[in-house]
């Protein structure tokens, strides 16, 4: 098979949802001693972001998503060591750390956010649900996150997201982490008034701020 | 019936899953399978069916998914699941007309079927929205009460006391919604109806300790004790300790469900299946004296797009058809007070479920129950003359009404009018709603009542 058949076959994989076709188009690629990042880009990756359009246009549902990231996953098992043995690395836009604020346990839109972000070439780190304040901290400093993501769906849960921002600051490292807040009760004008740094309505305007945040940070 | 204990026992003893491996390899393939299996397909120009045959295989394919997949119990990690046999034996044993309420206002929820000429039960109130102050708390439960057709009220949640800000899971939470139980029970009084029953226990609750330590300040167990399961199908302790506490204490539990168009559940018809479950799960798991089904599109956040209306009235005449445990329905809408796309939004909601055979409905709050002190006794007044203007009417014909007030709104459904806060549509003192909101309210019943409904009230 040739580079192009093999990243049309990890491209499908994707788009398909079949991790058998995944793994055998990465250990082909390895095999053929191919690019395995061009692989990503132009395979892998370019699956991800026609799965995560179906989903903004719910032509497929949550369980396909994350099932396609897990596709995602297993082909890069492959393709990792060998991208490292090159002495290379996947580019990354950037580290989130997220989760939902303490007591809250509703977490599918928190895990709509972290699937698309994961697409769009963010390393993310999902704390789960009922995540403390100090717990944020804790997981933001181990991974060396840029942002840190709390979700709430309840107004009393809600607080969690103003808390992290005025433990931050409280602590003087207000400017380290760049705080992105989300959920059914959360608006730009909440976001705006604990003084978060962006808010996103929906899991893909989420990412799109996340991308933004980035991108301020980097220049 | 498999008796509580033998519930929790299964909580320990049953199939050990992840929980991404119970969503992923347990409830979506065999969801799918069975959606397939059964042949149900949504029908987006025909939101309320009339399809017996389609409402019988939806409820039989939903008792084949919880005979299936059963309830997760995220504690544990493990599945506690039900043979058919035991799921029919609790369908068979199901209570069908709880009584809630105390005194002249005790009456008894009973089921309905699709078509009924019986008046629904009404569960008016704020739905579990937060309010900003006690005040605006009293007002607004004193304005539910106020209303002659309220069977029973939902209660908002308190989202401050004495001014500081309620955080959940904390001591302050113990404190508000011990709060929350005195304030309803001093508006319930004022609205002259003290045995009004209150069907979402205590709504500033979040934790099991809130709901617990709250009921001791005046909660009774002739009131409905709201209880819900986690999306899809999942439970925690946390619930389970409260059901253990009300059903000891001879309470009814309420038990509300929202399956996620969009989520786990797919599509439409997977969400179909999906509230049938709910309902079997509501009588073996949650020991409920009724179901509060509430199906709710992922994207939206809201009940009232077409293919979520489908889901509320294919699976309510699935289960009304085929169960007596008494089902209803809550309208989340997306607009708030003092919009016009409120009184269609909800009307399009109500219509169907009524005619559909839900035993009554409930009031929504407002702008998605998501935004503070956006709620109204406007909108659950509307919701109770709507209500009693739909038995003894057809589902074809419900059907023809719901589509033209779909077209009045569903324009605006990705981006609906959050409408106004209660103290700005409403004088809180002598609780008399806008001249505004009033017109707004007489132009929606004039326009429904040419599109062919016959107000009682």
């Amino acid at each position: 098979m040739n580079k192009e058949a093999i990243f049309e076959e990890l491209f499908r994989a994707i788009v398909e949802v079949d991790e058998e076709k995944a793994m055998e188009a990465a250990n082909e690629l390895v095999k053929g001693k191919i690019d395995p990042l061009e692989g990503v880009n132009k395979g892998l990756s370019k699956g991800m972001d026609v799965i995560g359009e179906r989903f903004e246009k719910f032509e497929i549902y949550l369980p396909d998503l994350i099932m396609a990231g897990d596709v995602f996953n297993a082909a890069m098992e492959v393709l990792e060591p060998e991208i490292m043995a090159r002495g290379k690395s996947v580019a990354k836009k950037g580290t989130i750390v997220l989760g939902t604020a303490k007591g809250d346990i509703h977490e599918i839109g928190k895990d709509i956010v972290a699937m698309l972000l994961k697409t769009a070439g963010f390393e993310v780190h999902d704390l789960g649900k009922d995540v403390s304040t100090a717990t944020f901290l804790q997981e933001a400093e181990k991974a060396k996150a840029d942002i840190i993501g709390v979700s709430a769906l309840l107004t009393t849960t809600l607080l969690g997201q103003k808390d992290l921002i005025d433990l931050l600051k409280e602590i003087g490292k207000r400017d380290r982490y760049m705080v992105m807040v989300g959920g059914g009760p959360a608006s730009q004008d909440w976001a705006d008034k604990i003084g978060a740094d962006g808010y996103g309505v929906t899991a893909k305007e989420a990412v799109s701020v996340a991308l933004k945040l980035i991108s301020k940070k980097g220049a | 019936m498999v008796s509580f204990i033998d519930v929790i026992n299964r909580a320990w003893t049953g199939p050990y899953y992840s929980e991404k491996d119970y969503n992923l390899k347990v409830f979506v393939p065999k969801l799918r399978e069975i959606v397939k299996k059964y042949k149900i397909k949504c029908d987006p120009e025909n939101v309320v069916p009339c399809d017996d045959d389609l409402a019988d295989r939806i409820f039989k394919a939903g008792v084949e998914l919880y005979a299936s997949v059963g309830t997760y119990c995220v504690d544990t990690q493990r599945i506690i699941q039900f043979t058919e046999a035991e799921i029919r034996e609790a369908l068979a044993g199901a209570p069908s007309a709880p009584v809630f309420g105390e005194g002249k206002d005790a009456k008894a929820l009973v089921a309905r079927k699709p078509e009924s000429n019986t008046a629904p039960w009404c569960f008016l109130g704020a739905c579990g929205v937060a309010v900003s102050s006690e005040e605006i708390f009293v007002s607004i439960v004193q304005g539910y009460g106020e209303i002659p057709l309220a069977d029973s009220i939902t209660a908002p949640s308190l989202a401050t006391l004495n001014g500081t800000a309620v955080q959940a899971g904390s001591p302050l939470e113990i404190l508000a919604c011990i709060k929350s139980v005195v304030l309803l029970r001093e508006a319930l009084e004022k609205a002259g109806r003290p045995g009004l029953p209150v069907m979402n226990s205590i709504a500033t609750a979040v934790s099991d300790q809130g709901k617990i330590a709250g009921s001791q300040f005046g909660l009774r167990p002739s009131d409905g004790w709201l209880i819900g399961p986690m999306a899809e199908m999942k439970v925690n302790f946390e619930r389970l300790n409260e059901i253990a506490y009300v059903t000891s204490l001879g309470g009814h539990v309420v038990v509300d469900a929202s399956p996620m168009l969009g989520g786990y559940c797919g599509g439409p018809e997977g969400a179909a299946v999906t509230a049938v479950a709910y309902h079997v799960q509501a009588i073996l798991v949650f020991r409920g004296s009724c179901h509060d089904s509430f199906p709710i599109h992922l994207r939206t956040s809201c009940s009232t797009d077409r293919a979520t209306l489908w889901v509320i009235n294919a699976s309510s005449q699935g289960i009304t058809r085929n169960s007596h445990f008494p089902l209803f329905n809550i309208s989340i809408i997306g607009s708030g007070p003092e919009t016009e796309m409120e009184f269609y939004e909800n009307a399009a909601c109500v219509i169907g479920t009524v005619v559909s055979g839900s035993a009554g409905v409930e009031s929504p709050g407002g702008a998605k129950n998501a935004v503070t002190d956006h709620v109204s006794p406007m909108i659950s007044k509307w919701t109770a003359e709507v209500a009693h203007a739909v038995p003894g009417m057809k589902r074809d014909e419900a059907n023809e009404i719901v589509k033209r007030l779909l077209l009045k709104y569903e324009g605006n459904i990705d981006n609906p009018p959050q409408g106004k806060r209660y103290q700005d549509c409403y004088n809180i003192k002598t609780l008399e709603p806008s001249s505004r909101y009033v017109e707004l309210y007489e132009k929606a019943k004039e326009e429904l009542t040419g599109y062919g409904l016959n107000f009682k009230f």
